[in-house]
């Protein structure tokens, strides 16, 4: 079966972006084009999947047709993908199984989100609608509700503990603090994360990525078109997805994400490759809980040791065996819902090639994870890189 | 957790009067009279989130221990809907009759109108009327919050109300599902009303959802609970009166029915924890 390669990708600055979905989407897909090796032109595409919640309602049907007639993809099959924030993880996995299929030899995975042009009231409205409504939200619960049962769980079956979310929190504002797409990009002491504002007891507001607007193009090829394009290709090794109750009251445990450990089996096996070989992973810490959980349930940790993990340094950049989140991660990168998955592979993509800034590289990276959720954990997506094609 | 609306602490003056389901109810040999404990100079007004339906529903569950009632009369202050849901049939000649009164009190009763003075919490005037405005602006407003239809709500209603819970084999399931694995399940019995705290969260006004954005901030934000029921299901709820109790994971709670929040000029009415 063919191969498959990132041979570009792209993005914007996230934070809050002046421009709207169009530009902003041209802006990312000129990014992608731009680091493409060899000659390339958009016309040589012949699909596209755009992952987007379409929050706030702007556009909501045919996203994908909108956004790609302004990055010279005309008339090729488009279509918008959306499994809340893993919508774009989720796009990704579309891209490589259309090449992986025969149909498609240049497929582009992106997306995007318009987050912070909101009325705070209609804010709140977008940021819900991904969840259990009838059961969940109406008993209260945002997603900082949700994650925050999760936490306080944790911490009553594993002997976790608020620190522990401290230490991520710390760790992946020091990491975002020199990337230049960062939204965040600022030194936090651990006194600060320690004592900010409650948002959702037990979660703070150093424990929750902020809303941020942005796009993430990126660009996959079949084996034979890869080689032509780029010198320094990125391989997609493995490629798992996953799916759980979309509330936690039918799941039957809250301190794990199935989605996640069904999603991570399923792409180490493609890959052939265990936990212990990933060198960085970009892991969907949209609240610090959530990176704790994922550290276990990616394997990086054991179960219930997730705290542990985070309070040892584990994951700072390269002081452990793994580096989580060197871009910053959602919490200090930015959380654009639809484009996060694949700004979560263009940080790898990059990484992997050696061309991010020189004070957050990875040494000697050559294996990569991308951990992309939908909302909390009905939907996942993890796909894994290498320098090598296997 | 603790929020300062409540000045003073409240004493029940009759001796026939209990605290049940975070109201004051006085129960007699034909009915009984339930009032809210909320008062405002000595005459009792509707807490955050009660009023006439809530209170009659929390007398009739009092009531089901004594004796069986399966068909109410009510007045126009009731929503039928929600005794429905309950499993009430409404009969305009049925025994017993639900009468509001001009306050926050109902009597439930086959003979006279049950009626008395119990003394009750004295609340903050501000905090009662900026909770009343609140409500009366969510119910007239659009919403902007995540839209659950009249029909969708009903649909579920007796599981939402009621706990009614479905089965498969000797699973109960709850809230309902249309289907488990391959297989659809059968209409079960109602749960007990009663579970145990397996997590908590409060919620800053600022982080709750839009359909809770006008209470919240009065409130000094809201707190969910997630329970295991002690019949077996899990379930996600609102905690109701938290000004008494800090949730505590292990802890028990039971339930009592509520308003939600309000939508398209409807009351959405659910359960909700009451800390034990």
């Amino acid at each position: 079966m063919v191969d498959v390669a990132v041979v570009g990708a792209g993005q914007t600055k996230y934070g809050n972006h002046p421009l709207g979905l169009k530009g902003m989407w041209a802006e990312a897909a000129e990014a992608a084009y731009a680091s493409i090796d060899g000659d390339f032109e958009p016309s040589q595409v012949d699909e596209a999947f755009i992952g987007s919640v379409a929050f706030g309602g702007a556009q909501l049907g045919n996203t994908a047709a909108l956004l790609t007639e302004h990055s010279g993809l005309d008339n090729i099959p488009v279509q918008r993908v959306e499994n809340a924030c893993a919508s774009s993880g989720f796009a990704f996995r579309d891209a490589w199984m259309a090449i992986k299929s025969g149909q498609a030899d240049i497929v582009v995975a992106g997306g995007i989100e318009k987050m912070n042009d909101l009325s705070p009231e209609r804010k709140r409205f977008w940021l819900g609608v991904s969840g259990d409504t009838e059961w969940e939200r109406l008993a209260g619960l945002t997603f900082p509700g949700t994650y925050a049962l999760m936490a306080r769980r944790h911490f009553h079956e594993f002997g976790s503990n608020h620190d522990d979310l401290v230490h991520i929190s710390v760790k992946n504002h020091m990491h975002g603090l020199d990337n230049e797409y960062a939204h965040l990009r600022k030194d936090v002491s651990f006194e600060k994360a320690q004592s900010g504002f409650m948002v959702a007891d037990p979660l703070t507001l150093y424990d929750c990525c902020p809303t941020s607007d942005g796009a993430s193009c990126v660009i996959l090829a079949a084996d034979h078109v890869a080689k032509k394009l780029s010198e320094d290709p990125i391989w997609v090794l493995g490629s798992g997805a996953g799916s759980d109750h979309l509330a936690l009251h039918d799941r039957p445990s809250i301190t794990q994400i199935r989605s996640t450990q069904m999603a991570s089996a399923k792409a180490y096996s493609q890959a052939g490759i265990s936990a212990a070989d990933i060198d960085l992973a970009e892991v969907h810490d949209c609240f610090t809980i959530a990176e704790l959980m994922a550290t276990e349930d990616l394997g990086f940790a054991e179960r219930g040791q997730g705290g542990v993990f985070a309070r040892n340094g584990i994951g700072r950049l390269n002081e452990g065996d793994v580096t989580i989140n060197p871009s910053g991660g959602l919490k200090s990168k930015g959380h654009p819902l639809g484009a996060t998955g694949t700004g979560q592979v263009v940080e790898v993509f990059k990484q992997l090639r050696g061309e991010v800034e020189q004070s957050r590289q990875v040494r000697d990276a050559g294996i990569a994870l991308t951990h992309n959720v939908g909302g909390s954990g009905a939907t996942c997506a993890v796909n894994i890189f290498g320098r090598d094609i296997k | 957790m603790c929020r300062q609306y409540i000045r003073e602490g409240y004493q029940v003056s009759s001796n026939e009067c209990i605290r049940w389901q975070g109201n004051l109810a006085c129960l007699r040999i034909d009915g009984v009279m339930v009032k809210s404990r909320h008062t405002i100079e000595g005459a009792h007004v509707f807490g955050p989130d009660s009023d006439h339906t809530t209170l009659a529903i929390s007398g009739l569950s009092l009531l089901s221990d004594e004796c069986t009632i399966q068909s109410v009369c009510i007045d126009g202050n009731i929503e039928a809907s929600i005794l429905l849901a309950c499993g009430y049939s409404i009969d305009e000649k049925a025994e017993w009759s639900i009468s509001c009164g001009e306050d926050a009190c109902v009597s439930i009763s086959r003979g006279a109108i049950q009626k008395g003075r119990v003394d009750g919490f004295e609340i903050d005037e501000e905090f009662h009327s900026k909770i009343s405005e609140a409500w009366l602006t969510e119910l007239s407003a659009v919403s902007q919050g995540a839209f659950v239809s009249e029909q969708a709500y009903l649909s579920s209603s007796s599981a939402r109300m009621n706990l009614t819970s479905q089965k498969m084999g000797d699973l109960l399931i709850w809230p309902p599902r249309e289907m488990v694995g391959s297989e659809r399940p059968e209409e079960g019995s109602a749960l007990r009303w009663s579970g145990i705290i397996e997590s908590w969260t409060k919620l800053s006004a600022g982080g709750a959802p839009s359909e809770f954005s006008l209470r919240a901030p009065i409130l000094e934000g809201i707190s969910t609970v997630f329970v295991r029921l002690i019949d077996g299901p899990c379930g996600v709820f609102l905690i109701a009166d938290d000004e008494d109790n800090l949730p505590q994971i292990g802890g028990d709670v039971n339930f009592a029915i509520r308003r939600l929040y309000a939508q398209d000029g409807m009351i959405r009415y659910g359960l909700k924890a009451l800390i034990s």
